[in-house]
């Protein structure tokens, strides 16, 4: 019943590993992908924090740029745009900010007074054609302007700052720096981050006004914007990792997580497989081994193995049940063996180096067994060699069978033939008597009535001779019928003539006896024979007929039984004694029942004439008829002890 | 010679007919029949006489025929004929009220004997049946009056007692005395206590 459980349990157990596994690859790859998402968050913040550092930088190259403006400015309103001074200065700041390309001095109204480093006749200014809105705002605000980004043709993006000149305090024009963003990256973005990252400056719609690095990288990483104030305008930075080269490392480490997660799965699958094989093996196994268990026990043949000294090595439950021994009790003991009948222990002994020698016969032996309690058993026993697997003789197994039962069934069975036999010729020799008798009673009764209605009509006197004729005659017929019953009566004894042969008469009254045993068991009668068997001396013989003697003795020995109806149970006994005498062998049957009131005993052998409520009065009568065709007499006696003996002689054979 | 008829049923024809002759050779009248289905599909209750029946007969047996009889309320004698070891049959049938059995091969003059002693009973018995009955209706004819006047003459009363009983005169109890003499057909009032004390 708790195969089941036993089997879920296995599959818990079996599915374990499984589960660890797939959490251990499960965690692990949790784990990966934890680290690379710190990976990127740390990039990103990399990424920002780098942005924010050029950001700054560039801003503050702007500011300390349009610083300088202002200086330039301030020179412009004292000394005038055309100073020496202010020449000088103009070409230092473009010389050292190389994002300032040029620097542009316009007058109150706008006019290009000056330019630094100076325009060759008929090249481009490179100025801001929409200059006049930053000029307008720098002139009403009093501050410097940054103006929006335009793009030269073939010079990439640029745009002006212009801050306002005041000279006695009116204003009087600007000086503009025109910055190039190319420029600025190239040399405000320091090496080491555009290593790391592609920058580029957008305009509010997104074109691309500049880049450091022109390369546009193959796999763009992550990237971020930032607004670029100033110059403001709604230009961005925006900020593109290049994407970092695959850490071979990790992915080296995770390929190889992966492929020993494979491979541990694959080889829990295999270890599994094969343990379900040993499992499915031990589980045929363990039912061969239950079947055979149960085969074994389920026999009634008991078995009993035995190594070449004779040593017990096996009995069966069907053995110990046998002989009453426990396996325990019986395994391991040697010859003589505990159940071995003392009293026999040399015939024993003897089957028992005749096995070991090998010479047991092939159609088994009999031999009579004790059980623990002491009751004998007979067993027929079969012995074969025992052969173990290398095919070396390893000792002897033997098949007992109790037979004690089969050998009562034959006694009984041949019992119950006896008195099916018995009752046989009992019901022939009954029914033939009762036939007789009723076939013979109509034609004797109607000769009695027609010769007494003769004498009837005699006796009155006044009878004709003719009127008595028919009568007569019928009575005639009559007494023919009569006749033929008789000769069929005849006919029917002559086919069973007796047959006459020796016989013992001992062995004719035992077995009558043993045939009403159980009957007188059931009347509470206890038989006693006396047959006077002295050792050494002639059993008495007679020559009759076997069955006629056993009819003659299984009828006396009834009556008694029957005569002893009423005789208070202890003292119900009969007396069946046989002697022999002058020649004669006499067979007495003795009852301790009522015995004979005169009136009867005259009538005893008649036909007919029965006591019995069921009696047909054939029984004695046909009894003494079989004695005295056998040259014997029957009679009987008073019992002194109360009852009556009948007796009957036969004569004995000479010799 | 006494009158009566006797009934013989055997399924044995020598039996039936040497019976006959017996019964004949002793002046008694007999019927023979070879079985009951036979002598039933001729016979009924207030045919009288005595039956003589073999009690082992084919078809029918004699112990069932006289079970028949029984049922339909016969009264007649009945003597039975038994074979060997038929006797146990006959005596559970005289419990019954078979009048007498008659083993075979029987003294045959013994048999007409009580054949003929139970036609002399079977007479008697139809006769004092039917004087029951005659009696039975003599008492019916009474007036209830009457009736009670029977009853205290037979209780011994003089004829002033019962007047004086029954509330009405003398006169009047003689005139019911001298009615109920007459239909009962008797002189006085101890003829009249006999044959009232038979019928008990």
């Amino acid at each position: 019943m708790n195969a089941p459980r036993s089997l879920r349990d296995r599959q818990a157990i079996q599915a374990m590993p499984v589960i660890a596994m797939g959490l251990v690859v499960m965690l692990l790859g949790v784990l990966l992908w934890l680290l690379h998402r710190n990976e990127v968050e740390e990039e990103r913040r990399a990424l920002i924090q780098d942005i924010l550092w050029v950001e700054q930088n560039l801003y503050f190259h702007l500011s300390s740029g349009v610083e300088r403006l202002g200086q330039l400015a301030e020179m412009a309103g004292r000394d005038g745009p055309w100073s020496d001074e202010f020449v000088l200065q103009g070409k230092a700041l473009v010389t050292a900010a190389p994002e300032i390309e040029r620097v542009i001095v316009r007058d109150g109204i706008g006019a290009v007074v000056q330019s630094l480093p100076p325009v060759e006749s008929g090249a481009a200014l490179g100025g801001d054609s929409e200059w006049a809105n930053t000029f307008a705002l720098s002139r009403s605000s009093g501050r410097p302007v940054y103006g929006p980004p335009y793009t030269v043709e073939g010079k990439g993006a640029r745009f002006e700052a212009q801050v306002p000149i005041f000279r006695g305090g009116r204003f009087a024009g600007t000086v503009a720096g025109v910055f190039s963003l190319d420029a600025m990256l190239a040399n405000r973005v320091p090496w080491w981050f555009a290593q790391a990252y592609r920058l580029e400056i957008q305009d509010g719609n997104g074109t691309l006004l500049a880049a450091k690095s022109q390369l546009s990288p193959a796999e763009p990483g992550a990237s971020y914007t930032l607004r670029f104030e100033p110059p403001g305008h709604g230009l961005e930075l925006v900020a593109i990792s290049y994407h970092s080269d695959p850490q071979l490392l990790r992915n080296v480490l995770a390929a190889a997580i992966f492929i020993l997660s494979i491979l541990s799965v694959s080889s829990l699958w295999a270890l599994r497989r094969h343990v379900r094989r040993r499992l499915a093996a031990e589980q045929a196994l363990r039912t061969e081994h239950s079947f055979r268990k149960a085969m074994e026990d389920s026999l009634t043949v008991g078995m009993r193995a035995r190594d070449l000294e004779g040593r017990i090595t096996y009995v069966n439950p069907a053995f110990c049940h046998m002989v009453g021994w426990t396996a325990d009790e019986l395994v391991g003991t040697v010859p003589p063996m505990l159940y071995w009948v003392p009293e026999d222990l040399e015939h024993t002994y003897e089957l028992h180096r005749a096995v070991m020698r090998g010479e047991a016969p092939a159609e088994g032996f009999e031999l009579v067994f004790r059980r623990k309690n002491g009751e004998r058993f007979s067993a027929l026993i079969y012995e074969a060699p025992l052969i173990d697997s290398d095919g070396r003789h390893t000792g002897w197994m033997a098949s007992v069978l109790d037979i004690t039962e089969r050998k009562r069934a034959e006694e009984l069975s041949r019992q119950h033939q006896e008195k099916l036999q018995h009752t046989a010729r009992l019901i022939t020799m009954g029914e033939m008597a009762s036939t007789l008798a009723h076939e013979l009673n109509q034609p004797l009764s109607a000769i009695a009535s027609y010769a007494t209605g003769c004498l009837n009509r005699l006796s009155a006197g006044d009878a004709r001779p003719e009127e008595l004729v028919p009568p007569l005659t019928k009575l005639g017929a009559q007494a023919q019928r009569a006749g033929q019953i008789i000769r069929r009566i005849h006919d029917f004894v002559r086919k069973s003539e007796p047959l006459v042969v020796p016989c013992l008469l001992d062995e004719i009254i035992e077995g009558v006896v043993g045939f009403l045993e159980p009957d007188a068991r059931k009347r509470g009668i206890r038989i006693d024979l006396d047959l006077s068997l002295t050792p050494g001396a002639a059993r008495p013989r007679v020559e009759a007929d076997h069955i006629l003697i056993e009819q003659v003795i299984l009828n006396l020995v009834r009556n008694a039984m029957e005569a002893m109806g009423h005789t208070p149970r202890p003292q119900r006994r009969l007396t069946i004694s046989l002697q022999c005498a002058d020649g004669q062998a006499r067979i007495r049957v003795a009852d301790r029942g009522t015995g004979i009131p005169p009136e009867i005993a005259a009538n005893l052998f008649s036909p007919f004439f029965t006591t019995k409520e069921t009696g047909m009065g054939m029984g004695l009568n046909i009894c003494r008829s079989i004695v005295e065709a056998h040259r014997g007499h029957l009679w009987f006696e008073e019992n002194p002890g109360g009852g009556s003996v009948f007796l009957f002689t036969l004569p004995e054979m000479a010799g | 010679m006494s009158k009566g008829v006797v009934y013989i049923v055997d399924d044995d024809e020598a039996i039936r007919d040497a019976l006959g002759w017996l019964f004949q050779s002793r002046g008694v009248t007999a019927q023979c029949f070879a079985s009951a289905e036979d002598f039933l599909s001729v016979w009924s209750v207030p045919c009288s006489g005595c039956l003589v029946l073999d009690i082992r007969m084919d078809g029918m047996t004699g112990l069932e025929l006289f079970d028949r009889l029984c049922e339909m309320g016969a009264k007649l004698p009945v003597i039975f004929l038994t074979g060997h070891g038929d006797v146990p049959m006959a005596v559970s049938a005289l419990k019954k009220g078979a009048r007498d059995f008659v083993e075979k091969p029987f003294n045959d003059n013994d048999l007409v004997d009580k054949v003929i002693e139970a036609l002399a009973w079977e007479a008697e018995r139809v006769a004092s049946a039917a004087d029951a009955a005659s009696l039975a209706q003599r008492l019916e004819s009474l007036t209830l009056r009457e009736r009670q006047v029977m009853d205290k003459v037979l209780a011994g009363k003089l004829n002033k007692v019962i007047a004086d009983d029954l509330g009405i005169t003398m006169r009047t109890v003689e005139v019911h005395r001298a009615h109920l003499f007459e239909k009962m057909g008797v002189k006085t009032a101890v003829e009249l206590a006999q044959i009232l004390s038979q019928r008990r």
